[in-house]
């Protein structure tokens, strides 16, 4: 029977009138990279607030790793990594100031060794004493992934990771997704715009829409499911027509 | 190091890097050592003249300096702190919790095991601890720069009560520190958040001993806190209103007390109860301030 990293039940978030998220029940298998699919203003950065604990779900519940995120929201939290979409760090520090902090932070003991065997796996070497505010966009991402691997999560969450990446960038991290999937054995939330990246990074996927899970599947499946269409991106478009007919 | 020592020790190293509180940070040292340097230019000049009048035999009288305490020449210091140290303060207060909005670097934090009371106080105590070697360099400044002026060492009891000045003056600063912070977490804007800590300390420092003393506006940048009131009429009513609010005013008026002045009377304990009362005030309201306001995106 294969593991459970992520499970939700009922999970609803209402911001006053507006409901953002309305009783998901979703599942993700420990070991997965899942990309979650949604037009702008869908519910994908709220799932990802109430499953990394910076938010509490108005009812429903959800778990990581069989523990919950509102009960248990400290075995939760070290258990988890995150980089939010466009994260601009400590542009004064250098990378590696920023990294000792949120290694301190994240209760890491030997600092200065776990910040070079991160570095090293990302092929990120030799950058630790430039300041982040000359990194590029792409070196940003980069550095955004190092400070959520620090502490070694099991499950990683990424909010738009590719956003305004140029076509090398998001090759490059693409290639740190997958390997840190199979090298290191993360599980992997992400959500993204990109759907050809999803093609080529993910095991599985759910649409949302409107705050409703309409869709969950692996790529695989996915792509057998609808033989008529030639593409991720039109069988995205064709089960979001159809929910909206 | 733990994860408390680890946010002072970030706040100090960002606080340190920043460009407007690095240059606050001179100017208000610059001021110290320069109220030394006015202290004994004008001690050389009224001695000079005191000299030759004596050589000329046109007084006998003695040189008028001779009576005055070396703690006289800090006075001014106690101005410095309420105008450029506060103002400095609020600064790097909204620089601190800004700092971490513009870089939305929040949820970085508090997505791992960190409270948001235990990552504020911390951060807190990071600043206290950046304006508490602030003022211990003044302080230090100050003593040495007196001890020129006066031409000897100064006595451990005029030590004593400067170190006791820069002490009250930490406390002082710490509510526009809390302020600065508070402007920081709720401001919709970088401009608001900026704008808004310094309406309040003009308010607090200018406005308020105006509305209760009736006071001229420039005897405010006097060392010495303002006369009471006529106690008859509107300024009766208003400065029961308004003068606990004075946080300028209680801080002049402890400071000429424990800088001994000679103008100053009544006691310094209401003064540094109502100053710690802020401070604890100003504390707490950061201290309780919750986790969505902490991530509360900018506008601008």
């Amino acid at each position: 029977m294969t593991a459970t990293a992520i499970s939700t039940t009922a999970l609803t978030k209402r911001y006053g009138p507006h409901q953002a998220l309305r009783e998901l029940n979703l599942t993700v298998p420990t070991g997965e990279i899942f990309g979650l699919l949604g037009h702008n203003g869908a519910g994908k950065t709220t799932i990802v607030n109430l499953l990394t604990t910076l938010m509490e779900p108005s009812s429903g519940t959800a778990e990581i790793n069989g523990h919950d995120i509102t009960t248990a929201a400290t075995a939760v939290r070290r258990s988890i990594g995150y980089l939010p979409e466009n994260v601009q760090f400590y542009d004064n520090l250098t990378l590696a100031e920023n990294l000792i902090f949120f290694a301190r932070l994240s209760g890491v003991r030997s600092v200065g060794s776990r910040i070079s065997e991160v570095l090293d796996f990302l092929d990120f070497s030799g950058h630790e004493n430039q300041r982040m505010g000359t990194f590029s966009k792409g070196m940003r991402q980069r550095a955004g992934i190092a400070q959520a691997i620090l502490h070694e999560p099991s499950v990683l969450f990424l909010d738009e990771p590719t956003s305004g990446l140029d076509p090398q960038g998001v090759a490059k991290l693409r290639e740190t997704i997958i390997s840190l999937n199979t090298k290191l054995g993360m599980t992997i939330f992400m959500n993204t715009h990109l759907l050809a990246e999803v093609t080529k990074t993910c095991t599985s996927i759910g649409i949302l829409s409107s705050g409703t899970l309409i869709y969950q599947d692996s790529v695989d499946a996915t792509l057998k499911s609808f033989p008529d269409q030639e593409s991720l991106e039109d069988i995205y478009l064709h089960i979001e027509a159809g929910q909206r007919a | 190091m733990n994860r408390w020592t680890a946010v002072i020790a970030h706040e100090l190293l960002c606080t340190m890097r920043e460009r407007l509180p690095q240059v606050l940070l001179a100017v208000f040292v610059g001021m110290v050592a320069a109220s030394a340097f006015i202290g004994s230019s004008a001690r050389a000049s009224v001695t000079g003249v005191y000299s030759e009048a004596v050589r000329q035999g046109l007084t006998t009288v003695p040189n008028p300096f001779d009576s005055l305490s070396p703690l006289y020449y800090a006075r001014n210091s106690v101005i410095y702190i309420v105008l450029i140290g506060a103002l400095l303060a609020i600064v790097v207060g909204v620089y601190s919790t800004l700092r971490d909005r513009q870089a939305r670097t929040m949820d970085l934090v508090l997505s791992r095991d960190v409270r948001p009371s235990f990552y504020l106080s911390a951060k807190l105590a990071g600043l206290g601890l950046f304006t508490a070697l602030l003022l211990a360099v003044s302080a230090v400044i100050s003593i040495a720069c007196i001890s020129v002026v006066a031409g000897r060492i100064i006595s451990v009891d005029d030590g004593a009560r400067l170190v006791g000045l820069y002490a009250v003056a930490w406390l002082f600063i710490l509510p526009f520190l809390c302020l600065g912070m508070l402007a920081g977490l709720y401001a919709t804007s970088v401009t608001s958040a900026l704008l808004i800590p310094i309406v309040v300390w003009s308010v607090t420092i200018f406005i308020l001993p105006l509305l209760g003393t009736a006071a001229h506006p420039v005897s405010l940048l006097n060392p010495v806190a303002s006369p009471p009131a006529i106690q008859s009429g509107f300024f009766a009513v208003t400065s029961n209103l308004v003068n606990p609010l004075s946080l300028g005013e209680h801080f002049k008026h402890a400071g000429a007390l424990i800088l001994a002045d000679p103008q100053a009377t009544g006691t310094v304990t209401t003064s540094i109860w109502t100053i710690l009362a802020f401070a604890i005030a100003a504390c707490v309201a950061v201290i309780m301030t919750r986790r969505g306001r902490m991530r509360s995106a900018l506008h601008d």
